[in-house]
């Protein structure tokens, strides 16, 4: 069951368009698997855009007539020939990892073609990158049976999405759609002992700080960890 | 002037809520049939009030003014996407030009196009408007909800059975029925949401 949900002025931002895009992503592929703030997202959309049209007073624009002429002179979009672009189904609809499939949100559908070659890590662990295009490091993280992040804090934000299965960090215990924001005032060590494993889509700004014991020696090497 | 714009005075207090269920069926006379006086009518209300809406996000009138004319063009080009069920016309209108200040923001900041607006909040794209009927095709075969056909309106029946059935393009149809392409879109989609509605 989905427990962890973005706090509503993320979503109020996210539907505003003020948020950066690979928190919209994340907000995005989690209203997918939340009904919940999926309807909070579209009452909110409807709010915004009675706010933003009801304005009571409507100044005298600049040349409005030109501009209809203009855009009426334009043809209708280009048809869908057939019926066929209805039936279409996305490029790539899953993720698969060592004989395992996993089914994507339909906004995270539209990644997984732009997404690398799975890596295998320290720890049970493997990452594929995504390049979002955008400032911060995207992945796909897998955690098998038993695997392990050491534990670290962040020196920047990390936002995870949990595609698929369970993990629990110390903090908290996580399902299925649940969307987890932290940042340096966290420190956690996420590992998962759930028999299916776990998929997540990670978002960092920032390379992870690990806190603990012999884990500090791999500071220096984080950015091998999450690149 | 042009013909069919309303006065300030007149629609210049009306809500977006008030006006929605007739802003709707404008909206649909543009998709049928290219109607230049729906259209004056729903851009008569909305052009305006999308203006103070891009001069306040973007701060700059040229700007502005581009938002309103994409945004605009996305009505008028694509009218037959907008679909009542899912939400007003100025929810739909709000959405396509909240996408765009989204893709011109990004624009204006050099971002690489990796990911623009419609993968975050889908409402242009032909594939993803009609994503339910995606996952109805995944979840069904054309042969398992033939009995279901029947049950369609005429004028709905007729349009999937020769685009599903007999295999022809929206076009070939509207030539052969004598209809405009945006009423055999229109007609296709109501009967998918309406099979769709069935199962
Ligand atoms: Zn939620």
């Amino acid at each position: 069951m989905i427990r962890c949900h973005p706090r509503l002025e993320q979503l109020v931002k996210f539907v505003e368009g003020n948020l950066s895009y690979s928190e919209s992503i994340l907000i995005a592929a989690h209203c997918d698997m939340c009904d919940h703030c999926r309807r909070v997202v579209d009452s909110e959309t409807a709010d915004q855009a009675e706010t933003a049209f009801g304005t009571d007073v409507v100044q005298a624009g600049p040349d409005f007539d030109a501009m209809f002429a203009r855009i009426t002179q334009l043809p209708a979009a280009p048809a869908f020939e057939s019926g066929e672009v209805l039936f279409k189904p996305p490029s790539k609809t899953s993720l698969e990892l060592d004989g395992k499939s996993f089914r994507l949100p339909r906004t995270l559908q539209n990644l997984a073609g732009k997404t690398g070659n799975w890596t295998s890590l320290v720890g049970r662990l493997w990452q594929a990158p995504v390049d979002l295009g955008c400032h911060g490091v995207a992945n796909f993280i897998y955690m098998a049976k038993g695997g392990s992040v050491p534990e670290h804090t962040h020196r920047g934000t990390e936002f995870t999405l949990v595609l698929d299965g369970k993990f629990s960090d110390g903090l908290n215990d996580y399902d299925t759609g649940d969307f987890i924001y932290l940042d340096s005032e966290h420190t956690h060590a996420p590992k998962t002992e759930f028999a299916e494993g776990c998929l997540v889509f990670s978002v960092l700004d920032q390379p992870l700080h690990f806190t603990s014991g012999l884990a500090r020696l791999l500071n220096p090497f984080s950015h091998l960890f999450f690149r | 002037m042009l013909v069919g714009i309303p006065s300030q005075q007149s629609n210049n207090v009306v809500k977006p809520k008030e006006c929605a269920a007739e802003m709707a069926e404008h909206i649909v006379a543009v998709a049928e049939k290219r109607c230049k006086v729906s259209f004056a009518i729903v851009f008569g209300y909305f052009a305006p009030r999308l203006r103070s809406y891009a001069l306040k996000q973007m701060g700059n009138e040229a700007l502005a003014m581009e938002l309103v004319q994409d945004t605009m063009s996305n009505v008028w080009q694509k009218a037959h996407l907008f679909n009542s069920e899912k939400g007003s016309p100025s929810t739909w209108i709000f959405t396509i030009a909240r996408n765009i200040r989204f893709d011109m923001l990004r624009k204006l900041q050099n971002r690489k196009e990796e990911i623009c607006s419609e993968d975050l909040w889908p409402v242009l794209c032909e594939q993803t408007a009609d994503v339910n009927e995606t996952s109805l095709d995944e979840q069904i075969t054309l042969e398992q909800v033939g009995f279901l056909f029947d049950s369609l309106p005429r004028k709905q029946k007729a349009v999937i059975e020769a685009i599903y059935i007999d295999g022809k393009s929206q076009q070939e149809v509207a030539d052969e029925l004598d209809i405009p392409l945006g009423t055999v879109k229109s007609r296709t989609r109501l009967a998918l949401q309406r099979l769709k509605s069935m199962l």
